[in-house]
């Protein structure tokens, strides 16, 4: 198992605390006059500013869901929505500061950078410390930078698409992220131009108590090809973090994007993420997703397929622990006459976890020729966790193929004994039955990220089985 | 200590309140082929199970001896890793997981040594090409979609890679055709050498049309009632069990 | 505005399918007693009254109805059964000028090791604007075997609500099979609690929906006693405008080891506005269990139709014959050859 046998990592390296030493830190809650002074802080032009405080009063009058896990550990009053990191953004890393370089030497990511990523951005807390891309792909009018820098250089761009693709009023935790956002990335690929390396976007946060609320926009214009990765992670404290990103991807005709996420935040994080792509005609968005860490997770990326012939493949996996809810799952709308969409996701659930697929597909009356298939797997490693399946299937005309189907299950007695037989321990052929059952998923991520989600499986499954 | 490679001493054996095994004996010498036979339900399959100590099955009196050590109690793997094979009738499927990648985990966990990734990748290779096995089966997910006789001829490019002390076959033979029986039996003749054993399970006695046995056991009901030469499995194949019923 | 038919754990609002909220729906507060029920072929083991008992519901479609039932029902049946034999017995009930409104409390307890069949049939006559809210509320005791079929033939502009709820104890099995043709509204429940151990609830359902008509169908298996054993089987056709919203639930609760559970719906479109919702749910707090479900949604297959015309059928035979092949499987189950043919020639006549 050259790819799959791997030494165990150290937790640890997830779990590097660095001393909260920020350069600024606003105070707790969520307030007109913090939203403001957050406003302040970054110098925002008045459009933005205006964004954030209607976002607010969104926020106020949006409850909170009636559905999915219980948030009610959520203060707002407790939570810091912005941290700047004692550094301004750079493009070389001999310029981060040096403990915050040493956590994202850790996590790999300037090693990677060297070998397989066409360009980087790694953001501490609240703001991106390191942003740099590969220089020929600057001369194809490539543009990677952090959202900040796009609202200052590309204005245009960034007003006609920001919040535009997820309305803020769309749930309270999207509100909440247009109010204090801060952060995150933004990709433009033009016309015809395919980039063969990905780009990745590591979040990392680090500061307690405290929020993430980075945005992440992405055009990718006709015909053109891009493979995004976002990884996430933050060391483990006593009270609640929260992650409420936006993600927003528009694709045009004929383009293509695959958006990969490793999320393995610490388990005191509550991750409440909205993901969104409206895709143009015979375009193709894929998402490839591996949830391993956060207390509460609640995401559902969605496909629109706007255009004629659009396509959209989701493929996730979630792993829930001891004293995790991760609530996960995927939405796509057709909206056009012969979309497809493949939905393959799998869930295992250990010592206590909970692991819940919600989704709706929705094929609209205009999407004739349409296809979609589902695949759901769940896999329970012992019977004090739980696995729920919701999926919602809403078909509104008929010439077209929709089918779903879902199993849930434990490892067999049967197979356990088989892979015994030859020579493998019951706690082996129990981990290679899981990181079987989670190939699918590794197979389409690149390599090194693979070999991180087979280490994850791993560490995971350490001492759970047995 | 005894020079037998195996012992089954009056094994007494049950799956759940049902008593399948009834005083099982059975003594195997390094060198030997021994063939057990028996109708449907006569506690073949368990006796393979019993000796890898399946825990669907509760063993009552009687004990597993292997190389001197009773194994009656070992885990099913540490009983593997002291060179016990047993090929299924109903091999698992394992999605996720690459034939090669497999045997090479499995191979390192039988060794103790670390598994030269060319070196054993030939050897696959070969082995492959001997059992009339398509090579790109190496990298397909194991035995998932693999035809029965796929399944059958991969137990056995398991026990040529594993290379065990015994090899069990349950079954191996059933629901293949006249070459894949021929592939079988060869795979059979390769691994066999003066030192290994092998017991052979079958209802039928097709596969030994192209192999030469030591001993041929009858079971019936839990208990071996006849033990003799390959003559016996000719006169069982065309006299039946009536007899011994 | 009344929400109905909640799903056992909720979703998204914006998906829409959590309960079915219905407007300009009147619940007759005043009503006579309803006197067109044909009960027929009672074996003597089977006693029958009519005493009022007040019920209680552990699921139901809503408080309002369940409430209505227990104050203005106006048709009680109390069934025991202490038969060995399986013996076929009948409940018809005919909504007609006279009779509009039909609110039915329908207790059957099957006592330990016996058999029986029930056909609880509801019809009404054409034109009428007639109104139904009933249960059937089954308490299988241990060893027991019992079979109903539930047969809704109201017509187009009546209101159909039905609660179904089982209780079902060791080595007990229920059987339902749920014919649902008819209704302007038809919304109903089926719950069963498989508290005992080696317990079985088999549920068929085949349902056509036509022009206006709103399906909203909520079945849930508890699934409680070790090795017990939950089917969930729906075969459905939607033509016109017609709506269909299918909610099924397979929930493994704590303790019910090597308990299988299995739901499948198919949907056939036989028109361009007809709409399918569906969620199955499937729901797992034990380990050692096997769920499955699965659902299916499209069109009749070209192919298929093209056959079956190529033999000299025309379109609406051909599809006429593909609805009938598709609800196969479920009819067998009905041994009454008179009430299968009856459902055939509604079929039929539904979609034609």
């Amino acid at each position: 198992m050259s790819k799959t046998y791997v030494e165990d990592i150290n937790r640890n390296v997830y779990d590097i605390k660095n001393e909260d030493n920020y350069d600024y830190k606003i105070q707790k809650g969520l307030t007109r006059e913090i939203v403001e002074e957050i406003s302040k802080q970054k110098k925002d032009p008045d459009w933005m500013r205006e964004i954030r405080l209607k976002a607010l009063e969104a926020y106020n009058n949006l409850e909170l869901p009636t559905w999915g896990p219980d948030l009610s550990e959520l203060k707002m009053d407790e939570i810091a929505t912005y941290v700047r990191p004692k550094t301004g953004m750079s493009n070389s890393w001999e310029d981060v500061p040096e403990d915050i370089r040493n956590t994202f030497d850790k996590l790999g990511i300037p090693e990677s950078e060297k070998k397989s990523l066409a360009g980087v951005g790694a953001q501490y807390d609240s703001e991106v410390v390191y942003h740099n891309m590969k220089e020929e792909l600057i001369k194809q009018g490539v543009i990677y930078t952090d959202m900040e820098t796009a609202v200052r250089e590309y204005p245009e761009i960034v007003k006609e698409h920001f919040m535009k693709c997820v309305p803020i009023t769309d749930h309270k935790f999207v509100a909440l992220h247009a109010a204090v956002w801060s952060g995150g990335s933004f990709v433009y690929i033009p016309k015809g131009v395919k980039l063969e390396m990905p780009l990745q976007s590591y979040f990392r946060l680090n500061s307690p108590e405290s929020g993430q609320f980075e945005h992440t926009l992405i055009i990718v214009e006709e015909g053109a090809s891009l493979h995004f990765i976002e990884g996430c992670s933050a060391p483990k404290y006593n009270k609640v973090n929260l992650h409420a990103g936006c993600v927003e991807l528009y694709v045009k005709d004929n383009a293509y994007l695959r958006y990969s996420t490793i999320e393995n935040w610490s388990k005191n994080m509550l991750n409440l993420n909205t993901k969104k792509a409206i895709i143009g005609k015979n375009a193709q968005v894929d998402w490839v997703t591996g949830s391993f860490g956060s207390k509460i997770s609640m995401l559902y990326p969605l496909s629109v397929l706007n255009g004629e012939g659009a396509k959209t493949e989701y493929t996730g996996i979630s792993f829930a622990g001891e004293g995790q809810n991760l609530d996960t799952g995927f939405k796509t709308i057709h909206n056009a006459p012969n979309t497809s969409s493949v939905v393959n996701s799998k869930s295992i659930s250990k010592n206590g976890g909970k692991c819940t697929y919600r989704s709706l597909v929705k094929i609209s009356e205009n999407a004739k020729g349409s296809k979609c298939s589902v695949s759901c797997e769940s896999l329970m490693l012992d019977d004090i966790s739980i696995s729920d399946t919701i999926p919602v299937n809403d078909v509104q005309t008929d010439e077209v193929e929709f089918s779903h189907e879902a199993k849930i299950g434990k490892i067999s007695d049967k197979t356990i004994f088989y892979l015994m037989s030859r020579g493998l321990s019951e706690e082996d052929a129990k981990a290679m039955i899981v990181r079987g059952f989670a190939a699918p998923i590794s197979n389409e991520l690149p390599v090194e990220y693979a070999v991180e989600m087979n280490n994850l499986i791993n560490l995971e499954l350490e001492g759970a089985i047995g | 200590m005894s020079d037998n490679l195996l012992e089954i001493n009056n094994l007494y054996l049950n799956a759940e309140e049902k008593e399948i095994l009834k005083g099982i004996n059975l003594k195997i010498k390094p060198g030997e082929i021994h063939v057990i036979m028996g109708p449907n339900g006569s506690g073949k399959t368990t006796t393979a199970n019993a000796i890898l100590n399946n825990l669907e099955y509760t063993k009552k009196s009687g004990n597993i001896v292997f190389e001197g050590e009773d194994i009656s109690n070992l885990k099913t793997d540490e009983i593997a890793r002291k060179g016990v094979f047993m090929s299924f009738q109903l091999p698992e499927e394992i999605p996720g997981i690459s034939v090669t990648n497999f045997l090479k985990y499995a191979k390192n966990k039988m060794t103790g040594e670390p598994v030269k990734v060319f070196k054993f990748k030939e050897e696959l290779k070969q082995y492959m090409e001997q059992l009339n096995m398509n090579p790109q089966n190496m990298e397909r997910s194991l035995n998932v979609g693999f035809s029965g006789g796929e399944k059958k001829k991969n137990e056995i490019l398991q026990m040529l890679v594993l290379n065990p002390k015994l090899a069990i076959l349950d079954e191996t033979d059933s629901g293949l055709d006249v070459d894949a029986i021929k592939t079988v039996s060869k795979g059979i003749e390769m691994f066999k050498n003066e030192s290994n054993a092998v017991l052979i399970i079958t209802h039928n006695n097709k596969i030994l049309h192209n192999l030469k046995v030591d001993y041929v056991h009858v079971l019936v009901d839990g208990k071996i009632v006849a033990t003799g030469n390959q003559e016996l499995a000719t006169i069982i194949e065309n006299e039946g069990y009536g007899k011994y019923k | 505005m009344v929400n109905l038919n909640e799903t056992p754990v909720r979703t998204c609002e914006h998906f829409k399918i959590n309960n079915i909220k219905l407007e300009n729906v009147l619940f007759p507060n005043e009503v006579e007693e309803f006197r067109n029920i044909n009960i027929s072929k009672v074996h003597s083991n089977v006693n029958i009254d009519s005493k009022t008992k007040k019920v209680k519901l552990a699921y139901g479609l809503s408080e309002i109805l369940l409430e209505q039932i227990n104050n203005n029902s106006n048709a009680n049946i109390n069934i025991e059964i202490n038969s060995k034999t399986n013996n076929e017995s009948k409940i018809e009930f005919k909504l007609d000028k006279d009779n509009l409104n039909l609110i039915d409390n329908i207790q059957i307890t099957a006592n330990e090791n016996t058999k029986s069949t029930f056909i609880i049939k509801y019809e009404s006559e054409n034109n009428i604007e007639g109104y139904h809210n009933g249960i059937i509320n089954v308490n299988a005791k241990k060893e027991s075997e019992i079979n109903i079929i539930v047969v809704n033939l109201l017509n187009e502009i009546s209101n159909n609500f039905l609660a179904i709820e089982n209780l079902i104890e060791n080595n007990a099995k229920v059987n339902f099979t749920i014919i649902d043709f008819g209704g302007k509204n038809t919304i109903s429940n089926y719950y069963s609690n498989l508290i005992g151990e080696k317990s079985e609830s088999n549920l068929k359902t085949i349902y056509i929906g036509k022009e206006n008509q709103i399906l909203d169908l909520n079945y849930i298996d508890e699934l409680r006693g070790a090795k017990s054993n939950a089917n969930i089987e729906v075969q459905g056709v939607l033509k016109d405008n017609a709506k269909k919203n299918f909610k099924g639930t397979i929930d493994f609760k704590k303790g019910c080891k090597k308990a299988i559970g299995s739901e499948n719906e198919n949907c056939m479109l036989l028109s361009d506005t007809a709409k399918s919702l569906a969620l199955p749910i499937l729901l797992c707090s034990e380990e050692d269990v096997e769920g499955a479900h699965s659902t299916s949604c499209g069109k009749i297959g070209e192919k298929e139709l093209f056959y079956i015309m190529s033999r000299g059928f025309d379109v609406k035979e051909a599809m006429k014959l593909m609805v009938r092949a598709n609800f196969n499987g479920i009819l067998e189950s009905i041994k009454n050859e008179e009430l299968k043919n009856q459902i055939l020639e509604e079929i039929d006549k539904k979609i034609d």
